[in-house]
């Protein structure tokens, strides 16, 4: 059996390696498509094998890609049943390229391989970059490169209306069928593209798009998953052979998951063409890398006449020197763009305040609902679902009632699994989450409300809520309710209750159909700091609103009698305090589940309000302990505000 | 910083510092490994050529382990250093 020829691991390779790990990663967040087109040729170069180079290379790729497609299946991007369907054609594909690899490489040795990885890079590069150039030389002139149509293409209606029967499959993300028969040949050539260059993308999003009429934002989504099907198993079918160098692989993954982040945060400071020429330049510096080796495995192979050492020598450095100035070029180009845009972005927003209106008056005093309470600026999160809706119908309505100010903000979700969203991608859905927060805006002007939108870009929907809330002194954050309950919300997190865990400002949760029209508000106390907090809150909102009030206590029947004294003790305590600001308030203290009986209870009294206190966990306390407001928020129909104790 | 670095004292600062922090040492853990058994990894991958295919597996579970981990890791990292996308 013949020896796998790994190369050995030193300091210097391991470093060059983190580096070129590091480059390949900033060029594959910033130009949106895989940066193995640099990796595997980077990894040839430092003397490893093209087929181990290819492998590796998958090993690196098939995890971010699984993490990649889950997040953006969380945003409704993915169409898993079309990536599964063409990840076993793609699948395939990568077990036919990988025999055409071990059979070229026992055939002709190392050199064949190499030579066959060199040939089918300088061809693909050369058509993919001469098209991304010209696009970026159109877009710099100011030509419009995609005509804004909703009508299909004619290849795609073509596509779309072939019926051969025992064959069609229907396709949510397109409402349509398709016969597998158009989807095999697809699949497969992404998969033998991915096997040969470990970059099968540069065939499957643009298949998608013009063949199927998929949007560019589900297909790059959905090549997340053929990316994961064929790189698991592609990956799996190389390492049965021994040709998956994870050493190697793992330290290009190290330097890559550091700059994929600077690269995708680059694109949203520079323009459209400044990526596409970056992209352009990279991938011919490399074609002309690629191209300086090819006389030289050809000598080796004995195609053409044996090359001098002097000769080869000169050609393998001038392709060494081409492919590192290609790194440099990429990463410079990249830094500077992003150090530029930054620095940019910074003194436009040092000087944005001297130059924007004046913020709307606040409500005057009377119009404030409670000392630990003020309602003068809400904070109101919308994805454009019908969940969030219900928020910012609420929001708008009670801001009309309080005179008060909404601030709404939408996430366009950014991280490490948009390495395959492409930048003029990436804006398109920035321009969809703009025009929905435009069309809240003209609700609220309607309504006569004072409105300001923010557009977010981040990776944590709770995290960037509560930041902003800080940023402009939200006194409420409203939010939707999506009702995930159990396991999941454990496994998945619960952004509503990362929220209310987070923030200072109190959290108003508004479920789908729920109405806030002040008839009956319930308070619910266990006696603590916390719930004295929510009844004070509940209180002034009740007087305010002229709405009368329940207090309640849950009393777990497990527990003994002294604490259902104090429950009694508690409730009475709170009611003694509503009457005497003059409230309509009546205690009752009831036997079960606290959650469970407070959302009866809610139920039972016609309540649209039900006011808790919060005790502030998040993470692995709340998991451990419980929440009982999160829970009520869970079982209840009704609008929730959970106060925070100052 | 970036304009669009959280206020001072925003309630998961020391948080998320804590969670880099941990990610970080986790990180570096995997990779000291890597490299203190970079010698048995290759031999690893001889022997799967060299009939033993159950050992493939090895470095499948590798790669999702040090992707998830370091992956974790370096999000936060240019989170926490302020490096975030234009708003």
């Amino acid at each position: 059996m013949e020896n796998l020829n790994f190369i050995d691991l030193t300091y210097t390779t391991a470093v060059i390696l983190f580096l070129v790990g590091f480059v390949g990663g900033m060029v594959s967040g910033f130009i949106g498509s895989g940066g193995a087109f640099v990796l595997t040729p980077a990894m040839m170069s430092l003397g490893v094998p093209g087929v181990v180079a290819v492998a590796s290379n998958m090993a690196h790729k098939f995890p971010k890609a699984l993490v990649g497609a889950h997040k953006r299946n969380k945003y409704g991007q993915v169409d898993i049943k079309l990536g599964v369907v063409l990840g076993i054609f793609a699948e395939a594909g990568v077990l036919f390229g990988k025999h055409l690899m071990v059979g070229i490489k026992e055939s002709f040795g190392a050199a064949g391989t190499n030579l066959y990885v060199s040939v089918v890079f300088v061809v693909v590069l050369g058509i993919v970059g001469s098209l991304v150039l010209r696009d970026a030389i159109k877009e710099k002139r100011g030509e419009a490169t995609a005509k804004a149509t909703t009508e299909l293409p004619p290849l795609t209606r073509w596509v779309r209306s072939i019926n051969i029967p025992w064959t069609m499959i229907y396709f949510k993300s397109m409402d349509a069928r398709v016969s597998v028969l158009f989807l095999a040949p697809m699949g497969f050539a992404t998969g033998l593209l991915a096997a040969t260059i470990a970059v099968g993308g540069f065939i499957g999003v643009p298949a998608m798009m013009y063949f199927l009429g998929l949007p560019a934002l589900i297909a790059s989504a959905t090549e997340l998953v053929i990316a994961f099907v064929m790189g698991l198993g592609g990956t799996f079918f190389y390492a049965l052979d021994g040709y998956v160098d994870i050493r190697l692989a793992m330290i290009i993954l190290g330097g890559s998951l550091f700059g994929i982040q600077i690269g995708a945060i680059g694109t949203t400071y520079v323009k459209d063409y400044v990526v596409k020429f970056v992209m352009a330049a990279i991938m011919l510096l490399v074609l002309v890398s690629r191209f300086f080796y090819i006389p030289g495995y050809l000598s080796e192979l004995g195609s053409i006449a044996t090359m001098d050492t002097g000769t080869r020598g000169l050609l393998d450095g001038a392709g060494l020197g081409a492919l590192a100035f290609a790194l440099i070029f990429g990463a410079t180009m990249i830094l500077l763009a992003l150090y530029k845009g930054m620095r940019d972005h910074r003194l436009a927003q040092a000087a944005a305040p001297a130059a924007a209106p004046a913020v709307p008056a606040a409500a005057s005093a009377g119009a404030q609902l409670s000392p630990t309470g003020r309602f003068e600026r809400f904070l109101v999160a919308s994805d454009g679902s019908e969940f969030s809706a219900a928020a910012v119908r609420e929001a708008l309505s009670m801001a009309g009632k309080c005179g008060a100010q909404v601030h709404v903000m939408s996430l366009v979700a950014t991280g490490v699994e948009h390495e395959a969203l492409g930048e003029s991608i990436l804006k398109q859905e920035l321009a969809t989450a703009q025009a929905h927060l435009d069309g809240i805006a003209v609700q609220a002007k309607a309504a006569g409300v004072a409105c300001e939108t923010h557009l977010v870009q981040g990776n944590q929907i709770d995290r960037e809520i509560v930041d902003l809330a800080e940023r402009v002194n939200a006194d409420v954050i409203v939010m939707g309710r999506r009702g995930r309950r159990g396991l999941a919300r454990l496994m998945l997190g619960h952004a509503t209750a990362q929220v209310i865990g987070l923030a200072h400002c109190n959290v108003l949760v508004v479920p789908r159909a729920a109405h806030v029209e002040g008839r009956h508000i319930l308070v619910a106390t266990d006696g603590s700091r916390f719930a004295d907090a929510a009844a004070v809150t509940a209180g002034n909102l009740a007087r305010v609103c002229g709405t009368p009030i329940t207090v309640t206590s849950v009393h777990k029947p497990s527990y003994g009698p002294e604490r259902r004294a104090e429950a009694e003790e508690a409730v009475a305590r709170v009611v003694a305090h509503m009457q005497g600001q003059g409230t309509a308030a009546e205690g009752r203290v009831i036997d079960g589940d606290p959650a469970e009986a407070i959302a009866t209870l809610a139920r039972g009294q016609g309540a649209d309000l039900i006011v808790t206190g919060s005790h502030g966990r998040t993470g692995l306390e709340r998991v451990l302990l419980g929440s009982t407001s999160e829970r009520i928020l869970n079982e209840t129909p009704c609008a929730v505000l959970v106060v925070k104790a100052a | 910083m970036s304009p669009s670095t959280p206020p001072k004292g925003s309630p998961w600062q020391s948080r998320a510092l804590a969670t880099t922090l941990i990610l970080g040492a986790a990180s570096a853990g995997l990779y000291f490994l890597l490299f203190l058994y970079a010698d048995r990894f290759a031999a690893i991958a001889q022997a799967t050529h060299e009939g033993h295919k159950l050992y493939a597996l090895i470095p499948i579970a590798i790669a999702m382990v040090f992707s998830f981990v370091h992956g974790a890791f370096t999000g936060q990292f240019w989170d926490l250093l302020g490096l975030r996308a234009k708003k």
